[in-house]
């Protein structure tokens, strides 16, 4: 009767975990093995953890980034929003002796509100994302610019060090901003496929005609996307504060949208949106930090990371392309 | 009908035609732009006078800003969430050659030159193979290529700029000259609007005007599935629009290294690179991001509008706040052209 019933079910969801992500865990697990033969120091904690906490903040970003680019829109404005909650929440702790939570709370205000300007202009403007964003990115940063006022903010307090590289930031010694990474993506990866409002983005990626003749609220939907995003922002903003020593430069956040991106894609998400898994993009983060961290441990320049950056976006979304070719002709 | 209603007609054809024809609406706010800033020179409000000789100076910028816009026209007209990312790395990474080629190996210049627009070429050939007879979204395609030239720019000659006599001696390229006859009566005019851009507009215009290329383009862009069951080579067609993307972008670079003096690796990605100033301007100009329109002329004007709006802003603000203003006034100016795309695709169905 079980059995019965379990056949007849309607098979909505996939397999949980997908192709591409068992290919990402098998590279990342053959370059790992490589560097470790090729560099000693590599498999050390003094190693691996920095190389984790470099990597949460690309991957949350990216969580966020997934879902935008699943309901179809890309959202490139994103490293002008790190640089716009940084500064704030670094302005504020150098200013007044705020706790943690509070960091944490102005950071997320500061990502959410800039998230939602993003979501009004791209939803109601009815407008393609990429250049709605692209004017965004502008904007975003010239208000970081503002706010910055001229050079660097000095004398950061350790507030943040809960998500930081020192001894407190960590848990039996994984750092506390790839923990939380981890709890993250693991939510939204549960939201998107177990939730009708999860799974109501990939219906509007699929085609948000149909979505909206379904009874989806698109503009809605991809309002609560770029939100979403923007309070990851936030949050990844508090761990990019951590990261650094006390001070903050203007250069925070440039050049993050792409590196986001390239997360994403790596983990297998469609750019045409309608298909794509956040657990891909942790792993696309991974990755992609992996080969930077590599480079440099190799003695290579590390500019050159950026090649085989490029390399495996072409490598990962070819297999992808080739797999869409085969199912289509099966 | 009465005279009330064909008044009222009257009204929206003349906002229809604002809002429909991109050039007429680029018009008149250059003329906005300019008219408010020789105010504001007047008043006494600038640090430096906003005069003929100074707009005619800043035109030094339109020269890469323009050349791009028409490149990344060229691949957004083909359709299918066309766009280039990668041409601020091929103008990088063109330029190191050039700079090779001319500053270290001493070739002629004419060879130089052909060599890097032709490495600018083979740069657009790969985003073009990659895109039209592989299938990748160009998003991803030039995303990946952009980071893969960035690097080898920046590593093939250990991040050093290369500034040799020869290259130091280019810079001489982008002075400005007198022109001829009617010269004595206008400001001088950059050079390198003759040498570079003026031709680089003339044969974009006369590909997508005159030419059975052109038309191609402009269908495939509209509706690719038309235009295969049409007949038409949509993938020769799409992979060429990348090709001459790169060719232009190569062109750019010998610009650029004639401007700074010298071939930088990261000429065109510092701080937000160039795809990005090229993508606003095409936009700005009235193509649209999902292909099939767009005018040469549209291009141009909002190369015209940024750069004397950029050269006022200049003038406006003490120190580095201008160029932060800049930013403010490309992202505005950019999400506004936008929303006017998009207004005017829902009341009259597509902006020409």
């Amino acid at each position: 009767m079980t059995l019965v019933t379990e056949r007849t079910k309607p098979r909505v969801l996939t397999n949980p975990i997908t192709g591409q992500e068992i290919v990402l865990v098998g590279v990342i697990a053959v370059l790992w093995a490589a560097l470790a033969v090729s560099t000693p120091a590599f498999l050390t904690a003094g190693s691996i953890q920095p190389l984790l906490v470099a990597t949460a903040p690309i991957a949350l970003v990216g969580v966020g980034m997934t879902i935008v680019i699943i309901t179809g829109g890309i959202d490139v404005s994103v490293g002008g929003a790190i640089m716009v909650c940084s500064v704030i929440t670094a302005k504020t702790l150098v200013s007044s002796d705020v706790s943690l939570g509070v960091a944490v709370l102005i950071s997320l205000l500061s990502g959410g509100v800039l998230g939602l300007i993003n979501g009004v202009l791209i939803a109601y403007g009815r407008v393609h994302a990429i250049i709605i964003t692209f004017g965004t990115a502008n904007i975003f940063m010239f208000l970081g610019l503002q706010i910055f006022g001229s050079g660097t903010v000095n004398g950061i307090p350790a507030t943040l060090g809960f998500f930081g590289r020192g001894e407190d930031g960590r848990t039996l010694g994984v750092p506390h901003a790839f923990l939380v990474t981890i709890l993250i993506t693991a939510a939204c990866w549960w939201y998107l496929r177990h939730t009708a409002g999860g799974r109501h983005f990939y219906a509007i990626g699929g085609d948000a005609q149909a979505a909206r003749l379904a009874g989806v609220r698109v503009q809605r939907r991809v309002l609560l996307a770029y939100v979403i995003t923007g309070l990851l922002v936030g949050l990844a903003s508090c761990f990019v504060i951590a990261q650094g020593t006390s001070t903050l430069d203007q250069s925070v956040g440039s050049g993050k949208e792409l590196a986001v991106i390239a997360a994403v894609v790596i983990g297998g998400t469609s750019i045409m949106g309608g298909r794509g898994s956040v657990l891909g993009t942790l792993l696309g983060a991974l990755l992609v930090q992996t080969v930077s961290s590599g480079v440099t441990q190799l003695g290579w320049r590390s500019q050159l990371s950026d090649l085989f950056v490029g390399i495996f976006i072409i490598v990962a979304v070819g297999a992808d392309l080739l797999r869409a070719r085969a199912r289509r002709s099966r | 009908m009465t005279a009330a209603t064909v008044e009222k007609r009257e009204k929206t054809d003349i906002t229809r035609l604002f809002l429909t024809q991109r050039i007429p609406l680029l018009a008149v706010l250059i003329v906005i732009v300019v008219v408010t800033f020789f105010i504001n020179d007047a008043g006494g409000y600038l640090t430096a006078p906003y005069d003929f000789d100074y707009m005619s100076a800043s035109l030094i910028n339109a020269v890469p800003l323009a050349m791009l816009g028409l490149a990344e026209m060229l691949v957004i007209l083909s359709g299918r969430g066309g766009i280039d990312l990668s041409v601020g790395a091929i103008v990088s990474l063109a330029g190191m050659v050039f700079g090779f080629a001319y500053g270290e190996w001493g070739w002629p210049l004419w060879m130089a030159i052909i060599a890097t627009a032709g490495f600018g070429a083979l740069c657009g050939a790969i985003n073009g193979f990659l895109v039209s007879y592989i299938g990748f979204p160009a998003l991803i395609a030039t995303l990946a290529t952009f980071y893969a030239f960035k690097s080898i720019a920046i590593v093939i000659n250990n991040q050093q700029p290369i500034s040799t006599a020869p290259i130091q001696d280019l810079f001489s390229l982008s002075k400005s000259v007198e022109l001829p006859i009617i010269g004595q009566y206008i400001p001088d005019v950059p050079l390198g609007i003759f040498t570079f851009l003026l031709p680089t507009v003339v044969a974009v215009w006369l590909l997508l005007a005159r030419t059975a290329y052109g038309r191609r383009l402009y269908g495939i862009g509209t509706n690719d599935v038309a235009a295969r069951w049409a007949g038409l080579p949509v993938r020769d067609t799409r992979f060429k629009a990348y090709v001459y993307a790169g060719l232009i972008s190569g062109l750019v670079a010998v610009v650029t290294v004639a401007q700074f003096a010298s071939a930088r690796p990261d000429a065109g990605v510092s701080g937000n690179g160039m795809a990005l100033p090229a993508i606003t301007i095409a936009v700005l100009g009235g193509v649209a991001i999902t292909g099939g329109i767009g005018r040469v002329a549209g291009v141009v004007l909002a190369t015209l509008l940024i750069v004397w709006l950029n050269a006022g802003i200049l003038l406006a603000f003490v120190g580095n706040e201008g160029s932060q203003y800049q930013l403010l006034a490309l992202g505005a100016v950019l999400v506004f052209a936008a929303l006017l795309n998009g207004l005017t695709n829902r009341k009259y169905g597509g902006a020409q």
